[in-house]
Parts: C-alpha cells; sequence; structure tokens
C-alpha cells in the first residue's frame, strides 16, 4: 500500500508539473491581452512533432542516429514554439483583443483546428500517433521500495525552475513590470508609455515557449504522440488555470496540481476510474466554479455601474 | 421602416415580383452549390457569394430594400418560402446525398438557433449545445429500441429530458460569467459525452445501432415518398419532418423575440446590472436561455437519430458544440436569417469542400477565422428592434 501511494504521489507531482506549467500560459495570456488562447494546447504539442522532425534531420544530415541529436533538437523546437506563438498573435489573437469574449474563444478553437491539420499534413504520416522517448531515462533512487525516475525528477527541477525564472522575471526586470503593467490595466500602461505590441509579443513569446516545454514533457511522459493530443492537453490546462483563477500565477499551478491529483485518484481508488477520468476532472472543475465563480485565487471583481 | 419614413417603401407590385424572384434565386444558388461536385466550380460559386456580401455591405439599401419589400407582402413572401421548400425534393430527384446533406444542413439550422436565444440574445455563452443533442437523441434511442416506445412519443420525453439538463445546466450560470461560464458549459459537454463513452447501457464507444424508422398513418419513414405519382427516395420523408423543425424553431423564435422573454434577454446582453435594476429576474432568465436551448437541441437529436438509425458518442462531442456555436456567429448574433444561412452555409461548405480532400477541415479552419476577422458582427447583423408602429 505504501508503495503504491509513492507511486501515485510521484504520478500526480509529476502529472500536475505539467499541468501547471500549461495553465501558466494560458493564464499569462488572459492576463496581458484578455482573450482566451485555446489553441494554446495545439501550440504546445507542436513541440514534441518539431523536435522528432528535427531530430530525425540532423541524424540524416549527419548519420549517426542517437539519443544526442533529441537533446539538441528540444532547445531549437522550444524556441521555435515560442516564435510560433508570436506569430499566432501577431496574425490572428491579437485582432480580437477588443471584440466580444466569445468571438476570440471561437476564433481560436478555429485556429487550434488548424494547426492540427498544419501538423498532420506537414509531418510525414501525420495521423498516426508517434512514438516520443523519455528525454531522460533510468532510475535515480529509492524512496521506501519505490524507484524514482529521472524523468520525474526532471519534470519537477524544471518546473521549479521555469516558476522562479518566471517569478524573478515579472517582478525584477523592466518588461516584466511591463507586462504586470499592461495586465494590470492596458490602457493605462499605454498612457504610461508602455508599448504594448512588445508586451505581447514578450508574453506570447514566452507563454508558447512554456508550454512547449510543457508539451515535451507531456509527450515524453505519455511516450507517444498525436496531432490531437493538444485537444486534451489544452481543455486540462485551460481547466487547471481557471480553476485556479485566470491571471493568477500562483492560481495555475495549484490548479495543475488539482486536476492531476483527481485525475490520479479516480485512476488508482475507482474502479475503472481510468476510463472516467474526464468525467471526474471536469464534475470538480463544475463543482469548483459553483463555490468559487471566478477560481480558487481568483480576484473576485466587484461589478459596479 | 424604424420609425423614421423612409421615401424608398417598394409599391405592392415591386415588393412582390422582388420577395419572389429574391427567394426563387436564393433557392437555384443553393441548388447550384448542392450539384457541382467539380472543386473550381464550388470556389467560383463561392466567389459570387462572397460578392453577393460585399455589394451588401457596400450598398446598405439593397438590404433596406429586402426588408422593406417582405413586411410590405408577408404573405407572398411566406408562400413562396413555402412551396420552394416544399418542392425543392422534386428538383433534386433521387439525388439521396443532397437530400442528406439538406437534412443535416437543416437540423442543424435549428440547434443553430437553439443556441441562438443564448448566445444571441442573451450573449451567454454555452459549449453543450452539442450534449442536449446528444441527450434528445440517445433519450429517444433508448426508448425506441429498449421500449418500443413510437418516435412521436419520444420526441416529447426527449425535449423533457433536455430540458432539465438544460436547467441543470443553468444553475452555475448564475453565479459565473463569461470565461468561466463557458469552462462550466464545455466541462457539462465533456462529461455527458465521457458518459455516454463509457456507459455499457449507452453501447459505450460503439454507439447505438438499429433505431427503428418512425411512421406516420401507416406510411414508414423508410420507404419512399410517392406524392402525385412522383417518387420520392425515403429521404425525402425525413426532408420535410426536420422542415417542420425549422418552422416551428423560427416561430419560437420570431415570438420569443417579440415577447417580453427575448426583450429581457436583450436587456441582459446590453447590461446585467442595468436589467437587474430593471426588476428582470436576471438568474431566471439566464436558466431559462439553457432551457429553451436544450428542449430545441433535443428535438433535432431526436430526428437525427431516428433518420442516420445509428449513434455514437463520436457525434456529440465538443467540437460539434464549437460548430453550433461557429455557425451563430457567422450567420450574425440574433438574427434568425442569419443563424439560418450560417447552419447552412457551414454545413454545405465542408462537404463541398472534399473536393480538397484531406485538406478540408484545414480550410474550415481557415474560413471561419477570416470569416471572424473580417466581418466579425457576422454575414446578417443583428438589427435595431423595432418598437411599435408598422411601416
Amino acid at each position: 500500500m505504501a508503495e503504491l501511494l509513492v507511486q501515485q504521489l510521484v504520478n500526480w507531482i509529476t502529472l500536475g508539473c505539467i499541468y501547471a506549467l500549461l495553465a501558466i500560459g494560458f493564464s499569462l495570456i488572459f492576463g496581458v491581452l484578455n482573450v482566451i488562447h485555446f489553441s494554446h494546447g495545439d501550440v504546445a504539442m507542436t513541440a514534441p512533432f518539431i523536435t522528432l522532425a528535427l531530430a530525425q534531420a540532423l541524424a540524416t544530415a549527419l548519420g549517426a542516429s542517437g539519443p544526442a541529436w533529441l537533446v539538441l533538437a528540444v532547445p531549437v523546437a522550444v524556441l521555435a514554439v515560442g516564435l510560433i506563438g508570436v506569430l499566432l498573435d501577431k496574425v490572428v489573437i491579437r485582432r480580437f483583443r477588443d471584440a466580444p469574449a466569445m468571438m476570440a474563444l471561437v476564433a481560436t478553437v478555429a485556429l487550434g483546428i488548424v494547426i492540427r491539420e498544419l501538423i498532420r499534413h506537414l509531418y510525414p504520416q501525420g495521423s498516426n500517433p508517434h512514438a516520443f522517448p523519455r528525454l531522460v531515462s533510468g532510475m535515480a533512487f529509492e524512496i521506501s521500495g519505490v524507484a524514482i525516475s529521472w524523468f520525474a525528477l526532471l519534470v519537477v527541477v524544471l518546473t521549479v525552475a521555469l516558476v522562479a525564472m518566471l517569478f524573478v522575471f515579472l517582478r525584477m526586470t523592466p518588461l516584466g513590470l511591463r507586462i504586470r503593467a499592461a495586465s494590470e490595466d492596458r490602457v493605462v500602461a499605454r498612457m504610461m508609455g508602455i508599448r504594448d505590441a512588445r508586451v505581447f509579443r514578450a508574453t506570447f513569446f514566452i507563454a508558447s515557449a512554456i508550454g512547449a516545454i510543457a508539451g515535451l514533457l507531456f509527450a515524453s511522459y505519455a511516450g507517444v504522440t498525436r496531432f490531437d493530443f493538444g485537444v486534451m492537453a489544452g481543455l486540462l490546462g485551460f481547466s487547471a488555470a481557471v480553476i485556479g483563477g485566470l491571471g493568477s500565477m500562483p492560481g495555475a499551478i495549484l490548479g495543475g496540481l488539482i486536476i492531476a491529483g483527481i485525475e490520479v485518484l479516480a485512476q488508482t481508488f475507482v474502479p475503472d476510474g481510468a476510463s472516467y477520468r474526464l468525467v471526474f476532472v471536469f464534475l470538480l472543475v463544475i463543482a469548483v466554479l459553483i463555490f468559487r465563480p471566478a477560481g480558487l485565487l481568483g480576484r473576485t471583481v466587484m461589478e459596479k455601474v | 421602416m424604424q420609425g423614421r419614413a423612409s421615401p424608398d417603401v417598394p409599391g405592392i407590385a415591386a415588393a412582390t415580383v422582388f420577395a419572389i424572384a429574391s427567394q426563387i434565386i436564393g433557392a437555384a444558388f443553393l441548388y447550384l452549390i448542392l450539384r457541382v461536385d467539380g472543386g473550381w466550380q464550388v470556389v467560383g460559386l463561392l466567389a459570387l457569394l462572397g460578392l453577393g456580401f460585399y455589394l451588401l455591405e457596400r450598398l446598405p439599401w439593397i438590404a433596406d430594400y429586402a426588408l422593406a419589400s417582405f413586411a410590405r407582402v408577408p404573405l407572398v413572401a411566406m408562400i413562396t418560402a413555402a412551396v420552394i421548400v416544399l418542392a425543392f425534393p422534386f428538383f433534386v430527384g433521387s439525388n439521396t446525398y443532397i437530400l442528406h446533406l439538406l437534412i443535416v444542413a437543416e437540423l442543424y439550422a435549428v440547434l443553430a438557433l437553439a443556441l441562438n436565444f443564448q448566445l444571441g440574445s442573451a450573449n451567454i455563452p454555452n459549449f453543450a449545445t452539442g450534449a442536449s443533442y446528444g441527450i434528445g437523441a440517445y433519450v429517444s434511442a433508448l426508448l425506441a429500441i429498449n421500449f418500443g416506445v413510437s418516435f412521436w412519443l419520444t420526441l416529447p420525453v426527449a425535449a423533457l429530458a433536455a430540458t432539465l439538463f438544460g436547467f441543470i445546466i443553468g444553475i452555475p450560470s448564475m453565479r459565473t460569467r463569461d470565461t468561466y461560464l463557458a469552462l462550466v458549459t464545455i466541462a457539462f459537454g465533456v462529461v455527458v459525452q465521457q458518459l455516454l463513452n463509457n456507459f455499457s447501457w449507452t453501447g459505450g464507444p460503439n454507439g447505438l445501432v438499429g433505431i427503428p424508422a418512425p411512421s406516420l398513418f401507416g406510411h414508414s419513414f423508410a420507404d419512399p415518398l410517392v406524392i402525385f405519382g412522383w417518387k420520392l427516395p425515403s429521404q425525402a420523408n425525413f426532408y420535410y419532418l426536420s422542415a417542420a423543425l425549422v418552422v416551428v424553431a423560427i416561430v419560437t423564435a420570431h415570438r420569443l423575440h417579440g415577447s417580453r422573454i427575448g426583450l429581457a434577454w436583450n436587456a441582459l446582453r446590453a447590461d446585467e446590472i442595468a436589467a437587474k435594476a430593471q426588476g428582470i429576474n436576471v438568474a431566471w432568465f439566464k436558466v431559462l436561455a439553457f432551457a429553451v436551448d436544450a428542449f430545441l437541441a433535443a428535438f433535432a437529436g431526436t430526428i437525427y437519430a431516428f433518420y442516420v438509425s445509428y449513434i455514437s458518442p463520436d457525434n456529440f462531442t465538443f467540437l460539434v458544440s464549437v460548430t453550433i456555436m461557429t455557425m451563430v456567429i457567422v450567420g450574425g448574433m440574433d438574427n434568425i436569417f442569419g443563424v439560418i444561412v450560417g447552419a447552412f452555409l457551414l454545413t454545405i461548405l465542408p462537404e463541398k469542400l472534399r473536393a480538397f480532400a484531406d485538406y478540408r477541415l484545414l480550410f474550415f479552419g481557415v474560413v471561419i477565422i477570416g470569416f471572424l476577422m473580417i466581418r466579425p458582427q457576422g454575414l446578417f447583423p443583428q438589427r435595431m428592434r423595432r418598437y411599435g408602429g408598422e411601416p
């Protein structure tokens, strides 16, 4: 029992960190643009494909396939996805920042379709699932008879490092200050001489790059990736961001951990729970929003006339 | 029009000619786009359609003139519409594929009109219309398969079940709003779809098979329809049935729009706090919008189930709800005619894009984004409410 518990605890933390990284992207973009970037999950899930394609290309160009190419491909893919995010913002999403919220939602859902279809067509045999290797393999150490994998360790360390970096960036750099200002009030920020185009670019780059890392970890955790994994990744990340409270970083992390927690709990303790796990997750989402309509850590804005 | 005396109110004769001619042209266009199957012909027709909307945009008096003529001779307009709808299958003849497309388009028109009460009139997001649609389909199919209940009896039962579901989704809507409410409805939609996918008594991922065809006055809907010696394929039965449902939906939408309920929804859309201050029971009208949406969606679901006689959870996913939302937004929120055009366009377009085979979903996504960017208010923007006197 203790073994099972520890094992599930590790699963929970690993998955929770991945969801938290996805949720941070949603929250960051919503905070600044007030737009739900529903295709964020799809953007994130392009990262595994770009990595695979790059590793493949490197292997054929330089010969001698090996995990080394993968390690080389990962940072390039993360950068590329960050730039994809910036491009999507410039071409599509920014135009909806002042439109009714539903319009932006539908537009980004359509954008998600476009991204998925592009992956399907551009990647060779894109309709099929593709194996994605663990970024690191092997066991790190043991806790009460349960071996903790390097991968789980990597996920946790990477998440903590990214969150810390994001925190420092938002709190202590001039650009971070501008992002926070624009997130507080875009119009006033503009009056203070903050160029919002730059803020949007930076926000989308950071959010998409973090999403790319989450997407790589997600594919690595599942061991496989497919062109339409972005739908679920997006829905779960979005849910995590919303139940935590949109625009709140600690909320995004909390939301990710909660969503992962209920998923792992359902899989472990409910008979046949694996097939019902989404039911539990989304029932929890509904319950949270009934009692905390602005999310757990979200600011409840009293509307005044 | 709109309270001001417009100098160009058409005469009775001109109005009659315009009302008949414009509808025949519209029907002919629909017929053509359904008939062609070469990729470039579709592109050409779409370009023609684009040109039409461009003209409407540039010359707004065309729309005013059209509305004025229809208002001048409403009876003529309605009779023409009825004749066109009734006669359409005779022109299509034995081409069952076109009839199938038309039936699906009609059902989507009903779904879009249902969602329009919320999204259009009250600006409440709802990503669970697909779920209500599914509940309607499953309830009626289960009743028919397990208990042999006739189609006509399952209709109200399915509608009641879905309405109950609508009330349940409506409850969180009293507290949450905008994005948060959107997520609640998404969550409801996913939960329903996942449950349908996992329960054994709903057939799981395999769905339900062998839903018996309905019959009316001894005429089974699976048999060809024979009218005055003309023999129409069996799909024609469902074509007329769904057309009747569209008419019911239009009348409902029209009456609700003109009633205090429609007015209350519009007030909610304009400003919730102001509406509350006017003494409108905001919570009740929000929940009511969900219930009406689910009620109509269940009707469409029931007809769909009996028409294809096979349903599976894949027919009622989150993407179906998104498609319905897109129809309302592309067509024009709170505009009954626009919503129907949106539903027809977005049902037929992906099918016609089959000429582009594998790329059609990609195309579809690009077209939607393009629409939202170029014409964010929809093809047919809502008009100002007319208070009081007829022109």
